[in-house]
């Protein structure tokens, strides 16, 4: 199994620490999409601090700016305005810097079909200035780490989903990211491929590496978060651990038991039972 | 630079891996030779036709079907099924240069415009074809089409990556057929009608067909062959400014 805790030492070339900061601070974070008519306001100021060593969830309605957020903490997107600072790095003022310090798995597991899980990993690690002896060698950890050893010299496009997304955590892992960025990272997967990345989740963090993460389910939530916040229309509207939103919400209510995150999601995002049908899900473990 | 080659070795395996996708670009520039000589053949006789240099029609035609084998852009395909499936959002997300993503792939395709080009030629020569420039010319003509293969690949991921759509990048490549029809495609420049031959002049396409046409009917005519890899120094300079430029501002 891959020593996660001991890396410290072994980042690849190029690398230098940023110094002691929050793991992601985003200050009045803006996106504006410009259409030829009109302007879309896909987030509309939001401001977060996720600590490093966290698993932070970020929940919210199909459409509400989750996937916005994070593509704009991950140099993905330009930032309309406001300021974002990933492992203690400027996101705009120093993109390559954050690449460096983050790892990225996306929603579409992004991955060459073409080329084999090895040769995926090897070129990543190639891409993060690795040398090719390096590279080989963390590669075969980190398919040891996934449980891919044995497909690892198979054409990518006949993996099954959960390989794809265990691969796509690989790779995201390659260069031993400070933190790492998962979107809707079990989106489409069976409950025992789902329960795989939990596990793969809660390991990787307890080797130091701070989670960020948006999911549609909040059973996931629920079960990974250390602390979430929910975003509906471009704007956090909840932020806290899931134990705290579940209390709060009791107390305001007056409620005789304990609420379930699914019920402060709805308090928070306004929704009923009926409307939320479809843009949120939930799932047993 | 490293990752330039990189990326470059990436795309080659893909090309490697996809042979239904690289097979059109040896068989359609053929039969449009086989076709166009098949058609116009007995009208230019070797005989009687000054413009061949003592070689039959076939060897006017070559530069033709190299060209067109140098303009299927498949790279511009592959770069679109990134984007869909998310592998160019990984690349962008990593510290890798921007020119490192664009020049990667054009590498790629110059190594293949190099393979097919060769191809081709080694084909012509079978059925009867010389190569007036001998070996050295041999080698100067096939780096020439590979050029070109790089300038039209550059041209073509700059819809993809404008369009981020297979179906607009794929129609993109076909304004290549204007390209080429407006050239001295069937006879040399000084007999094409008068708004023709404006045309040609005015074509790019028209100068890289004339250094290749020059290097096949001809010996080494140095006005010819610096035009040609003038054209695709400059053109090619261009679509890899404009890739960064558009690779950079991706959103």
């Amino acid at each position: 199994m891959d020593d996660l805790g001991s890396v410290v030492a072994r980042r690849p070339p190029g690398y230098e620490p940023a110094g002691t900061s929050a793991a992601v601070q985003a200050e009045a974070l803006v996106k504006h999409y410009g259409g030829r008519t009109s302007v879309i306001e896909a987030v509309r100021g939001v401001d977060l601090t996720v600590e490093a060593g966290e698993v932070f969830g970020f929940l919210g309605p199909n459409g509400a700016g989750k996937s916005t957020t994070m593509r704009m903490l991950t140099t993905l997107l330009s930032i309309t305005s406001g300021t974002a600072r990933v492992a203690g790095v400027d996101v705009a003022g120093d993109p390559d810097a954050v690449r460096r310090r983050i790892g990225v798995a996306l929603q579409e597991a992004g991955l060459d079909p073409r080329q084999t899980g090895r040769e995926l990993l090897v070129l990543q690690g190639r891409l993060f200035d690795l040398s090719a002896a390096e590279a080989a060698a963390r590669a075969e950890e980190l398919l040891a780490l996934v449980e891919l050893e044995e497909a690892a010299d198979r054409c990518i496009k006949g993996y099954s989903g959960g390989m794809k997304r265990r691969l796509d955590l690989a790779s995201a892992l390659v260069h031993r990211p400070e933190v790492l960025f998962l979107d809707e990272p079990t989106t489409g997967l069976d409950p025992a491929s789902r329960l795989t990345i939990w596990d793969e989740v809660r390991r990787i963090n307890k080797r130091g590496t701070t989670v960020f993460l948006t999911t549609q389910y909040l059973e996931e939530a629920d079960q990974l978060c250390d602390r979430l916040a929910i975003i509906d229309g471009g704007l956090i509207v909840r932020e806290g651990t899931p134990a705290g939103l579940k209390s709060e919400l009791r107390e305001r209510r007056g409620l005789a038991s304990d609420p379930t995150l699914d019920d402060v999601f709805l308090d928070a995002t306004g929704r009923t039972r009926d409307r939320a049908a479809g843009d949120v899900q939930e799932v047993a473990p | 630079m490293r990752q330039t080659w990189v990326l470059g070795q990436r795309a080659l395996r893909e090309a490697a891996r996809t042979p239904e996708a690289l097979l059109p670009t040896l068989f359609i520039p053929l039969f449009f030779l086989v076709v166009n000589v098949g058609q116009a053949g007995k009208i230019f006789p070797a005989a009687h036709t000054s413009f061949l240099h003592g070689q039959g029609y076939g060897a006017f035609q070559l530069p033709s079907s190299l060209l067109l084998a140098g303009s299927f852009g498949t790279a511009a395909l592959f770069l679109v099924e990134d984007i869909e499936g998310g592998y160019f959002d990984k690349l962008r997300a990593s510290p890798v240069p921007r020119t490192a993503i664009v020049l990667g792939r054009l590498i790629a395709e110059s190594v293949k415009g190099l393979v097919i080009a060769t191809g081709l030629v080694v084909l012509a020569l079978v059925f009867g074809i010389s190569i007036a420039s001998g070996p050295a010319g041999f080698v100067i003509l096939i780096a020439l089409t590979a050029l070109w293969s790089v300038v039209f690949v550059g041209f073509m991921q700059l819809i993809a990556l404008k369009t981020r759509s297979a179906a607009a990048t794929q129609s993109a490549g076909l304004v290549f057929f204007p390209l080429l029809f407006l050239t001295p495609n069937f006879v040399p420049r000084h007999m094409l009608t008068r708004p023709m031959e404006i045309a040609a002049t005015l074509n790019p396409v028209t100068y890289v067909m004339e250094a290749v046409r020059s290097l096949i009917l001809q010996d080494f005519v140095w006005t010819s062959i610096l035009r040609g890899f003038g054209v695709v120094a400059v053109l090619g300079a261009v679509m890899i400014a404009l890739n960064v430029r558009l690779i950079q501002r991706y959103d």
